[in-house]
């Protein structure tokens, strides 16, 4: 597999999650060497992560987003830069809420499915990075 | 994604979904579950095999409609969940709450 870069720009709304996720799944379609686990947790990381993002603007006016994917032989990662409101964001190890809660677990399952999360205020655009190790070719 | 609703045997309510249990579709997973809760059938089952992907708000979505089922005096069950799904029930421990059934068919024969 060849190292591919590709970003997405996107005005909320009228893009919505499925906007994000039709994008994940164009950028690794061509990459057939992704085992399943690696798919299913660098594409669910990402869009609980752009959940969270279109979910915070759903509140104000909207917002514009950029997302980059990153995919090489090793690593699959992403950049989520929003101009949403800075948010209160603390990321200090998965914590789920109680089993009957019927919120509060994606920030939680970001954590589980990838190794590192990243959050930063950059000027008046908040930015993401996540990033997962790819399980060794065969 | 859409969701369908039939009456099967035992008087279960099978909810069939196809596509991404999402954000968008999540709210509409819980009217489809109310409106055959407040139609008489309290027993649910939510058949996800054709569901290729849902997260933490689909996750939501199914939770919501267990309590609403347990307040009836019912149950939700959930039926043929797929890799992604089974994934996202085991990391957040709901596999406990919502154990996953081979087919709607057989979700309430206990």
């Amino acid at each position: 597999m060849t190292d591919s870069d590709t970003t997405l720009a996107l005005s909320t709304p009228p893009d919505d999650i499925d906007t994000v996720q039709d994008f994940v799944q164009r950028v690794l379609e061509p990459h057939s060497d992704i085992v399943d686990i690696d798919r299913f947790a660098f594409e669910t990381a990402l869009v609980e992560l752009a959940s969270n993002v279109i979910q915070h603007a759903a509140a104000g006016t909207g917002i514009t987003c950029v997302l980059s994917i990153h995919a090489d032989d090793h690593e699959l990662s992403a950049r989520i830069s929003d101009t949403g409101t800075a948010g209160a964001v603390t990321l200090s190890g998965p914590v789920l809420p109680d089993d009957l809660a019927e919120s509060g677990r994606g920030l939680a399952l970001i954590q589980m499915l990838v190794d590192s999360v990243h959050f930063e205020r950059v000027g008046d655009r908040n930015v993401w990075t996540i990033s997962r190790a790819r399980h060794p070719l065969p | 994604m859409n969701f369908r609703t039939e009456t099967i045997a035992g008087n279960v309510a099978a909810i069939r979904a196809d596509g991404r249990l999402n954000m968008v579709s999540a709210p509409l997973l819980r009217e489809v579950v109310s409106a055959a809760i407040a139609a008489g059938t309290v027993r649910i089952v939510v058949d996800l095999s054709g569901v290729d992907f849902m997260d933490s708000s689909g996750l939501g979505a199914l939770i919501g409609g267990l309590k609403v089922a347990r307040q009836a005096g019912g149950d939700l069950r959930i039926a043929g969940a797929t890799p992604q799904v089974a994934l996202v029930f085991e990391l957040t421990h709901l596999d406990r709450i919502l154990q996953n059934h081979a087919t709607a068919e057989t979700a309430y024969r206990d």
